[in-house]
């Protein structure tokens, strides 16, 4: 006795959930931060070709898998290869790590969201200092955005060994963000599928590199969900659908922020030169209107062949503003989230509305790839027989959100944000690249390309192209290995690991050496969801030996 | 006062690029000018009326060694940021209490034996028979719209 596996209500429901867990902040805060690291428009070439090349057939290759075998991640390996579970298990550990980190951004948009409804916004204008004399020390010398962000978003520490203690604030944004993802993925799959230079190699790679993750390959995720498709489900159209989707969504989201990009550089820019001037105006007593942006040069060089020697005291406290290295500023990730963009939307009208709504596009985007990837932990749990008897649905879930949500408390910590780059940097990137390169070479080469192939025909009534097999067996396993030793010898050769830390007495960031337990840490997240796949095949390979030890082997 | 005797009398000396002077306040009473601290804290406490009196303010009327105080921003006694966050956070609650309970009195209403099948918007986990290994999925899933005994609307033609 079997019970009917659930399934999707219709297939767009399906490309509805790929998509929404595809396309995710990567696109919006990645993406474009690529783009104009290597070489802007031309970015486009080796990315649309790593597109083609590697991404939509490793995207068709696990959709395929989950809808061949109608498993989790665990089950579906297994099937393939009694030896193979492992690697299910690694994508279950890897979506585990990603799933206790990831949410606390959603934790952090949830914060800036709730902060939206108020003028003026908290991040356009300074505090005040003690005696009410002048702005805060630290607001000054860095902006109001970014105050707002290290201090009271994060209120982080000078350095990842100053661990402080957990700040409230954003500990009740992330149980909320818990509670979220909980309320949608309660009712089970149904509710998951919602209306993402040229020549220089590492052009190359990082385009591999950002399509690979974009895409959210080697999760478990996409196995889970096309698992719960039908059999005769479409899955390479889909497969084609959701990158491509996934893809013109990061080139969208690139025009927008390259617009902001150009609009906070001339911003700062503007105000760097008003600082200067009213510096100058002030120190030698011109008259108000006097200096302008024009004659700046000239006066400056007049003053200092008339005032030697006052001019030498005022210059160290002069910036050298320039609009090039302001444009050539290319941030990522959360600075580019949470510090570019709000400092864009506080100068806009409105700006409340366009605050609230950029976050709670930041939230839709998150919550979304959650869905995804709680989806690749449940799913595994769920198929499971001992578990999911002893348990129902809406206990496990709630079990695994609980549990996330206490490791995540970690993060909002004083030095939270530094833990959480080193999950983002390393807890899911050559791990990830191990388990999709294991499962390529599983599904070709020890499953069999020919037997899959003929299964998929059985399933969907259509011939599986050329193409596909080509990319399969050859193309992209070889793709992969070369990211892999990539990644391995920029590893070794750039020798120690470092960080960037906030300098509150500066007001900007500095480069620092990450301690001794902090790299072990890193080692033991690489190493955790890599070491899955060779034990488990190990321990499988022991216990088949003890078993065939009772009985003598058929012939 | 009321000049009568005409500009040319007006005697400048020290300019500077901007209007800049210095002032003694003097007690008549008494025959001494009051100090320096008590001036400025009495600036201090009315520099509205006196940038006011010049149309000027803070940013264009300077008074050396009397730093502005700025005005603070209005801080609500309660920060507005937590009405929203409680909203929204009694909101889910409810919402996850409801659909744990109504999960709840589903599986209760499927173990008494109940037959109707239930809104479509939830599956339904009947026991199946699987013949041969393969299972063979219920007729009645879905609502009882579609029959899985026959083939799809695609398959219908063999293909060539």
């Amino acid at each position: 006795m079997e019970k009917a596996r659930p399934l999707w209500a219709n297939p767009l429901q399906f490309v509805f959930a790929c998509i929404s867990y595809a396309v995710g902040l990567g696109n919006v805060w990645r993406f474009p931060y690529l783009c104009q690291m290597y070489g802007g428009g031309s970015f486009l070439v080796p990315y649309i070709i790593m597109l083609i090349v590697e991404g939509m057939p490793l995207l068709y290759l696990e959709l395929a898998v989950g809808q061949r075998m109608r498993q989790g991640s665990i089950g579906a390996w297994r099937t393939i290869s009694p030896y193979l579970g492992g690697v299910g298990l690694a994508s279950m550990v890897v979506s585990f790590f990603l799933s206790t980190y990831y949410n606390i951004i959603n934790a952090w948009a949830f914060w800036y969201l709730f902060h939206s409804f108020q003028d003026p916004l908290p991040w356009s204008v300074c505090p005040l200092n003690d005696n009410h004399t002048g702005y805060d020390q630290e607001c000054e010398k860095a902006s109001s955005t970014q105050y707002f962000w290290y201090r009271k978003t994060l209120n982080i520490s000078p350095s990842i060994q100053d661990s402080g203690r957990v700040q409230w604030e954003p500990a009740l944004c992330l149980i909320l963000a818990w509670l979220v993802v909980y309320l949608c993925i309660l009712r089970g799959t149904e509710s998951t599928g919602k209306l993402e230079q040229l020549a220089n190699p590492k052009a190359w790679i990082n385009a591999a590199t950002q399509i690979f993750f974009s895409l959210g390959l080697g999760f478990g995720s996409l196995i889970a969900f096309a698992s719960y498709n039908e059999p005769s489900n479409n899955c390479q159209k889909h497969a084609i659908i959701v990158s491509l989707i996934n893809s013109s969504t990061s080139v969208f989201a690139s025009i927008v922020t390259f617009s902001i990009y150009g609009f906070k550089a001339t911003f700062n820019y503007e105000s760097c030169l008003n600082k200067v001037i009213l510096l100058l105006t002030n120190s030698f007593d011109l008259e108000d209107g006097f200096l302008t942006a024009s004659n700046l040069e000239q006066v400056k060089s007049y003053l200092e062949s008339t005032f030697p020697g006052k001019y030498s005291e005022v210059l160290p406290q002069m910036k050298n503003c320039s609009l090039q290295s302001e444009l050539a500023t290319a941030v990522q990730g959360t600075g580019l989230s949470f510090i570019v963009y709000t400092e864009a939307i506080k100068n806009m009208e409105v700006s409340q509305l366009w605050s609230a709504l950029y976050f709670f596009m930041l939230l839709m985007l998150g919550i979304g790839s959650m869905l995804g990837n709680t989806a690749a932990i449940l799913t595994p749990l769920t198929d499971n027989k001992v578990i999911s008897s002893h348990l129902p649905k809406e206990a496990i879930s709630g079990l695994v959100c609980f549990v996330n949500c206490v490791i995540g408390l970690v993060f909002t910590m004083e030095a939270g944000n530094y833990w959480f780059d080193i999950f983002n940097e390393y807890a899911a990137t050559l791990s990830l690249l191990l388990i999709v390169l294991v499962e390529t070479i599983a599904v070709c080469y020890v499953y069999g390309l020919r037997r899959f192939e003929s299964d998929l025909k059985a399933m969907t009534g259509r011939a599986l192209n050329w193409y596909w097999k080509a990319m399969w067996a050859g193309v992209s396993p070889l793709l992969i290995i070369s990211l892999f030793v990539f990644y391995l010898s920029d590893y070794i050769l750039t020798g120690t690991l470092q960080y960037q830390a906030w300098d509150a007495s500066q007001g900007q960031l500095v480069t620092k050496d990450y301690p001794p337990y902090a790299l072990a840490i890193i080692g033991l997240l690489v190493a955790s969801s890599i070491m899955c796949i060779p034990l488990v095949a190990l321990g499988t390979f022991i216990m088949r030996c003890l078993k065939r030890g009772d009985t003598p082997p058929v012939a | 006062m009321y000049w009568s005797k005409g500009i040319s009398h007006v005697l400048l000396c020290n300019v500077t690029q901007r209007v800049s002077f210095w002032f003694v306040v003097t007690d008549p009473s008494k025959n001494h000018t009051l100090p320096a601290v008590e001036i400025q804290s009495a600036i201090r406490m009315n520099r509205n009326r006196i940038n006011n009196a010049f149309f000027l303010n803070d940013q264009t009327l300077e008074f050396l060694k009397i730093p502005s105080t700025l005005a603070p921003p209005t801080d609500p006694s309660v920060p507005i940021w937590i009405i929203i966050f409680s909203v929204i956070f009694c909101i889910v609650i409810v919402a996850v209490l409801l659909l744990i309970l109504s999960g709840i009195r589903q599986r209760r209403r499927k173990s008494k034996g109940a037959s109707e099948v239930d809104g479509t918007e939830d599956k339904c986990e009947n026991m199946i028979t699987i013949e041969n290994g393969i299972p063979c999925d219920p007729l009645d899933t879905k609502g009882g719209h579609i029959n899985d005994a026959f083939m799809t609307e695609d398959e219908r033609l063999t293909p060539l």
